[in-house]
């Protein structure tokens, strides 16, 4: 006899929920870190480092995800190293991030007007103060919309860490779905979960392109 | 003798890939004194002064700014740039700071003073400029005039020998001329070195020590304002001032 969808069914993609939450935090936050290099690497004004960087993106930017995870989860074990499934995606996603938001970043920094730069230099201010106090604050305003884009798909993308078995949100409405035989009620919660999740934020995102658009303007 | 030279270019040449913007420019300026550039655009005066404080590099000659040579070196470039204060035709002000944060970033950053230091040096300049009443207000708050007298203000924070001004009342409205030239000849008065890059000739008949005119990357003529615009050498000169006095 099969299980109908039920609270226990409902818990177990609250856990699935909970992973895919966590999943995003981690990745995000190390994407951010990590992105935050990318982008300054790719400004440095170094030649060399620039096409490095710019090379580095390319790579992550060019090749599917998916491709991604697989290399970090099964080439990384045929090394020796055998990662659990969560560190596993978590460095992938991570890695993937910090292309995309270094991207993303390297646009804001480079959209500053250059006046601020010079003026900030001819004050005497040096490279860190120069970035620290006048380019980022105005970057990352600018980069807002855009970034908050990013970790909506960031969200979503997590489901494809099922694919090397970890059960996130998506691999749980799988498993519930498989068990129940209701895939049309358990996919609409799934659904409806990721959706809690991804709205308020696109939202958010879409409040502040217009603030900035305003601020533009004046 | 030589501690009354501030400032000293020799042989200096600049080029933008094929482009050559400066052409074997010599220029010295004296402590205390006023110089005016003019020239068409394009002439290079810009890109002289913004050459004085390295945010142009030169690829030929030699720059001496109160003793100090200045080279590639990042030393080299801190020191000078701390004897050196700008004023841009954009003004260029913080737009995520206040005025006072405007005023009192680089002096806690470059010169590692305290803060209250910084707000009691960055207030007084403020007052100078007659500005003190808008402190806590963001430059978008402020008409241009006022934006361009903080930006001066910034810049005298961080006690300059010299200022330089790249064409300071070229952005704004002409009813906020006055308020900026009047706060650029205060600080003339007040004995500040300055070489300036501006048309306003109105401006460089009270307060220029000495007229230069550029075109094509060269100093072409120079001289004591009277002269200078009474009486100028070269036909570009002569062919210069009678553009743009026509329109005064």
């Amino acid at each position: 006899m099969t299980p109908h969808f039920g609270l226990p069914e409902f818990g177990f993609l609250l856990r699935g929920l909970q992973w895919t939450v966590l999943l995003t935090l981690v990745a995000f936050a190390g994407g951010c870190t990590a992105g935050l290099a990318v982008a300054l690497l790719r400004t440095c004004g170094h030649r060399s480092v620039e096409w490095i960087t710019r090379i580095y993106i390319g790579i992550f930017q060019g090749t599917p995800l998916l491709l991604q995870l697989f290399v970090v989860y099964y080439g990384l074990a045929l090394t020796g190293l055998k990662l659990d499934a969560f560190v596993a995606v978590a460095i992938g996603f991570t890695v993937n991030a910090s292309a995309f938001l270094g991207e993303i970043w390297r646009g804001a920094i480079q959209a500053v007007p250059r006046g601020q730069t010079e003026a900030a230099m001819a004050l005497g201010l040096h490279y860190s103060s120069r970035m620290r106090d006048i380019v980022l604050p105005q970057a990352i305003r600018i980069s807002l919309p855009a970034t908050i884009g990013y970790l909506v798909q960031l969200i979503k993308g997590t489901s494809l860490a099922a694919i090397v078995g970890f059960i996130e949100l998506a691999r749980a409405g799988q498993i519930v779905s498989n068990q129940t035989f209701q895939p049309l009620l358990v996919f609409g919660v799934v659904g409806a979960m990721y959706f809690i999740l991804c709205w308020p934020l696109s939202w958010w995102g879409s409040r502040m392109e217009a603030r900035l658009a305003m601020a533009g303007q004046r | 003798m030589q501690d009354q030279i501030l400032i000293e270019m020799k042989g200096v040449q600049k080029w933008y890939g094929g482009y050559q913007a400066l052409r074997d420019v010599d220029l010295t300026v004296r402590r205390g004194e006023k110089i005016v550039l003019c020239g068409p655009s394009g002439s290079g005066k810009s890109t002289l002064i913004r050459c004085i404080n390295r945010l142009e590099a030169i690829q030929q000659g030699s720059i001496v700014v109160n003793g100090h040579r200045l080279d590639d070196s990042i030393k080299a470039i801190d020191v000078v740039r701390q004897d050196v204060g700008m004023v841009f035709q954009s003004f260029n002000l913080f737009p995520h700071m206040t005025v006072l944060q405007n005023c009192m970033l680089a002096p806690i950053r470059a010169r590692r003073i305290s803060k209250t230091e910084a707000e009691a040096t960055a207030r007084k300049y403020l007052e100078r400029v007659r500005i003190g009443d808008q402190a806590e207000k963001y430059p978008a708050q402020l008409s241009g005039g006022q934006q361009q007298r903080v930006a001066i203000a910034r810049a005298l924070c961080m006690q300059p020998k010299v200022m330089l001004f790249d064409e300071p009342t070229s952005a704004l409205d002409p009813e906020m001329v006055k308020e900026v030239l009047d706060t650029m000849i205060g600080l003339a008065n007040d004995g500040m070195t300055m070489i300036c890059v501006t048309h306003e000739m109105g401006f460089a008949r009270q307060v220029a020590d000495r007229v230069i005119f550029m075109a094509e990357g060269q100093i072409i003529e120079e001289g004591a304002p009277e002269a200078f615009f009474r009486n100028p050498q070269h036909a570009r000169t002569k062919q210069f001032l009678g553009e743009i006095l026509a329109h005064h």
